[in-house]
């Protein structure tokens, strides 16, 4: 196993683990969540993941809720007995063919407005979270194309969702995540079978958890 | 008081224990399906008639526990106890859709109280949990063995998990109990990233290895 693997594999672990225990930002929760609808392996993980969230839940030495909780809350349950299923988010029509959590944050893909020209055969969009600097891209890469050589000021962790590049690391195909460390260059070329679709979030400048993210965890509640 | 209630116990033998001879890849053998934990029995009598003394039964067991889960992230007493009964809250809209092959009533009330503390954090509200998610569910057994095979994957992480060599141990219990994410337990902890990485990584490959044993359900 080569180092660029190995240091994928052992990224993507805790990238899971981060996932399970709610510790990632929004935009990489996204790309883990897509990543999981796309990867059988990665969703067997997580699954044990949960179940070991569950056996920690179950073992917790339980601390008493203040007087009346229960009766409080027991009163509230009525208001919930005609409810329906909308909570659930519906795909659009024109994404149906992508992984439902990424789905419907794709633009279709002639909306011109949406898609902003960033070089020769690439075309990208941003996906806005609310919280503070919350961010990723998706990025069309056309058929064949040579995307620059460039570095990443924080490490950037990528999905394909679709079709497929080689850089200096290796092949990625769809589900597959590549992991650029901070400073580090690369040059992806997209496959030449067809257009490459990948979603991409820079995980240095986005965590909300971080030490300096708790602090604008505070000042946001 | 679940114990009271024949009937609903009578159903879930006649959905769920259906002759278990299916062989399943090499190495399986025919197996007995075992009990349903008190908690997942409560939880689908809430889902499907609304039994609120069932719900309340729930609350006492788990509210608690969420809280304490919550306490240890360092959450504040006040919030702990609002996101505690949010969840419960939740787990009451929600019943319906638990699915009592899939996962454990705590496996589902886990992730359901997972969701809640991030909204607090986010102030988001994201769709719920969908226990048929790919992610969440086994996709290469039978719907109707997944039950039996899904309380001996509880039994072998439970296992696994006490078998951790402490080094391990200590990188899964930082992250579920302090809400640390890895790069933050290599930041307090000073073990290098790299380190805290591969530990994870070994970590889970040992769970996931007790998982693929032979007796287990996925096909190697």
């Amino acid at each position: 196993m080569n180092e660029q693997v190995t240091l994928n594999t052992q990224v993507l672990d805790a990238l899971l683990l981060d996932y399970a225990t709610g510790a990632l930002s929004r935009p990489l929760e996204l790309l883990v969540e897509t990543h999981l609808a796309m990867n059988e392996k990665s969703s067997r993980s997580m699954r044990m993941l949960m179940q070991l969230g569950g056996i920690l839940l179950e073992d917790s030495e339980p601390v008493s809720l203040s007087e009346g909780a229960l009766q409080k809350v027991m009163s509230q349950l009525s208001q919930f007995d005609n409810e329906t299923d909308e909570i659930f988010s519906r795909v659009n029509a024109h994404t149906e063919w992508l992984p439902h959590p990424i789905a419907n944050y794709v633009p279709e893909s002639n909306c011109k407005q949406s898609w902003r020209r960033a070089g020769i055969g690439i075309l990208e969009t941003d996906i806005n979270f609310d919280e503070a600097g919350g961010k990723a891209k998706i990025y069309r890469i056309a058929s064949g194309t040579a995307v620059p050589i460039h570095s990443h000021t924080g490490a950037e962790v990528t999905l394909v969702l679709s079709g497929g590049f080689t850089d200096e690391t290796g092949s990625y195909g769809p589900g597959d995540i590549a992991i650029q460390e901070a400073g580090s260059e690369h040059q992806p070329i997209a496959d030449d079978d067809g257009e490459c679709m990948v979603l991409a979030v820079n995980e240095g400048k986005i965590r909300l958890t971080g030490p300096i993210g708790r602090v604008l965890n505070l000042l946001v509640n | 008081m679940y114990e009271n209630r024949p009937e609903m116990d009578f159903q879930l033998v006649s959905e769920l224990a259906v002759p278990f001879t299916k062989v399943m890849g090499t190495g399986f053998t025919t197996v007995k399906p075992k009990g349903l934990t008190k908690w997942d029995n409560l939880l689908v009598c809430v889902g499907r008639e609304r039994d609120r003394g069932a719900f309340s039964e729930l609350f006492e067991h788990f509210a608690p526990r969420i809280k304490s889960f919550l306490l240890r992230l360092g959450t504040d007493e006040s919030i702990a106890e609002e996101v505690a009964q949010e969840a419960m809250i939740m787990v009451w809209r929600r019943a319906e859709t638990y699915d009592v092959r899939q996962s454990g009533a705590s496996t589902w009330i886990f992730t359901i109280a997972r969701n809640k503390r991030i909204d607090r954090l986010r102030r988001e509200n994201r769709p719920l949990p969908d226990m048929s998610d790919p992610s969440l569910a086994p996709d290469d057994v039978e719907t109707s063995d997944i039950f039996v095979f899904r309380q001996q994957e509880e039994k072998k992480i439970r296992h696994a998990l006490k078998n951790l060599p402490e080094e391990q141990a200590k990188m899964i219990f930082s992250a579920y109990y302090e809400e640390k994410s890895h790069r933050e337990i290599a930041d307090e902890s000073g073990v290098p990233l790299g380190t805290v990485k591969s530990r994870i990584r070994l970590a889970l490959n040992r769970l996931r290895a007790h998982l693929d044993e032979p007796e287990g359900i996925w096909k190697s």
